[in-house]
């Protein structure tokens, strides 16, 4: 019965069951709205090629976006911050163990002083 | 919990053709706003569902080397989460069907969904118009996210401080004007937030300033370059659907105001009288959040996009936040 139980946190609540039950149901009058159209045209046919301006699609691999592209407008909008932050990481373990040790430090201390 | 069950299927019925019908007449509205302020006479208001009509007699094409089943799921699923969230919002003063069960956070997070369904979309397409439109949809809900949370939460956090039960429920907030309750540096705050909010209603909308996923000049509708008849129409309805979503959910933080507040009338009549109210409210909102702004505004490049709201309205959002809590700090309005 947990499962079906509300979470009330005394600020909000929520409840997965019910927003799953309206899910399944609007999806359902999606479908039924979507049976109303036209259905798909057969494979082969021209219109089916995507639309690259009158041009040749390359291949899915060509195509293929990378992590450093998919956020590109991300980190050239933070560029500063991440010209800063890049460097950091070196790769090397013990660079990395000692910035975990030194905002540990900071935390213990902030939490000592708060 | 049976009744909450059968309150969620029958509402659900109700609400998508509440979403859908107002939805479209809201886009309606924006176009011929946006026209007359082009000088322009622009099309009719039943327009958009007359282009639905049309998308559904056209040819659905699933482009070679697309993935069918994603590429299919995705209008679905994008119509069907921008549904669910109008069960969580009221209509004028008719609280939300499923108000108890879900909070303000949760309606932030399912405004994410149907972007979400669009980028699966997009990338499911087998088009590189459509995979960068993805790209940037990405971007984009990364971007205005930030000051989304931050108003929402600064507004839930002013009510929780003047002692007010479950400030998080939309019930809540529906009821409970934060006016009323902020002193004048939470006013200041408020008019602040309210700023960063009507900014970040096109941008949840993907309307100009912020179109940048489908720019239609640079990528030819970019995540939705491929779809086409009734996946099309389905993705346009969950679009209509979630302008209803977003201008509620401000008027719901920032305008929540009804005349039967004020003046005493008969229970049915107030609750005509409240709709009619709300609908003015939500028409406002379309007007100076979508339309005013993406006539006066060209399109921004994707980085410009983060720039102005991770920066400019981050700080701005900021600032609303730190006025609000000096405003509760230094005792002004209600604090409990």
């Amino acid at each position: 019965m947990a499962l079906i139980e509300t979470l009330d946190t005394g600020f909000g609540a929520w409840n997965p069951l019910l927003w799953l039950v309206a899910l399944v149901v609007a999806l359902l009058i999606a479908w039924l709205i979507r049976s109303r159209g036209e259905s798909a045209r057969p494979s082969g046919a021209e219109s089916a090629k995507p639309y690259l301006s009158g041009n040749d699609a390359p291949s899915a691999e060509e195509t293929h976006v990378g992590a450093s592209n998919l956020y590109w407008g991300f980190t050239d909008a933070l560029k500063g911050y991440y010209d800063r932050v890049v460097p950091i990481h070196s790769g090397i373990l013990t660079d990395y163990v000692l910035w975990f040790i030194g905002v540990l430090a900071l935390v213990i201390i902030m939490a000592g002083v708060l | 919990m049976l009744t909450a069950v059968m309150a969620a299927v029958v509402g659900c019925i109700g609400i998508a053709v509440y979403g859908i019908v107002f939805g479209l007449f809201l886009q309606g509205i924006d176009r011929k706003f946006a026209a007359r302020m082009q000088a322009r006479v622009g099309p009719p208001i039943r327009q958009p569902f007359i282009d639905i009509g049309k998308l559904l007699c056209k040819d659905n094409v699933v482009p070679e080397g697309a993935l069918g089943v994603v590429f299919n799921a995705a209008p679905l699923i994008a119509l069907a989460a921008s549904v669910t969230i109008l069960l969580y919002l009221p209509v004028g003063s008719i609280m939300p069907l499923l108000g108890e069960w879900g909070d303000i956070v949760l309606i932030m997070y399912l405004l994410t969904v149907p972007a979400l369904a669009m980028v699966a979309g997009g990338f499911a397409s087998g088009s590189p118009y459509a995979t960068v439109g993805s790209q940037r949809e990405m971007v984009t809900m990364i971007a205005y996210e930030f000051p989304l949370a931050i108003a929402i939460i600064a507004i839930a956090w002013r009510l929780s401080v003047a002692g007010i039960a479950d400030p998080f429920l939309i019930s809540t907030i529906a009821q409970t004007s934060v006016w009323s309750i902020a002193g004048p540096f939470g006013w200041l705050g408020l008019l602040l937030l309210l700023l960063v909010l009507a900014w970040v209603t096109p941008a949840e909308l993907s309307r100009v300033p912020c179109d940048t996923p489908e720019a239609e000049t640079e990528l030819a509708g970019g995540l939705l370059v491929e779809y086409s008849g009734r996946n099309l129409a389905l993705f346009s309805l969950s679009a209509a659907v979630k302008t209803v979503a977003m201008a509620t959910l401000a008027v719901v933080l920032f305008l929540p105001w009804n005349p039967s507040w004020y003046i005493a009338m008969a229970p049915t009549t107030a609750i005509v009288a409240d709709a009619l109210f709300f609908i003015i409210k939500v028409v406002l909102v379309v007007f100076f959040s979508v339309s005013v702004i993406r006539v006066m505004m060209a399109r921004l490049r994707i980085n410009h996009l983060v720039t102005l709201y991770w920066k400019y309205l981050g700080i701005v959002g900021l600032a609303g936040l730190v006025l609000i809590v000096l405003d509760a700090m230094l005792g002004m309005g209600v604090v409990a």
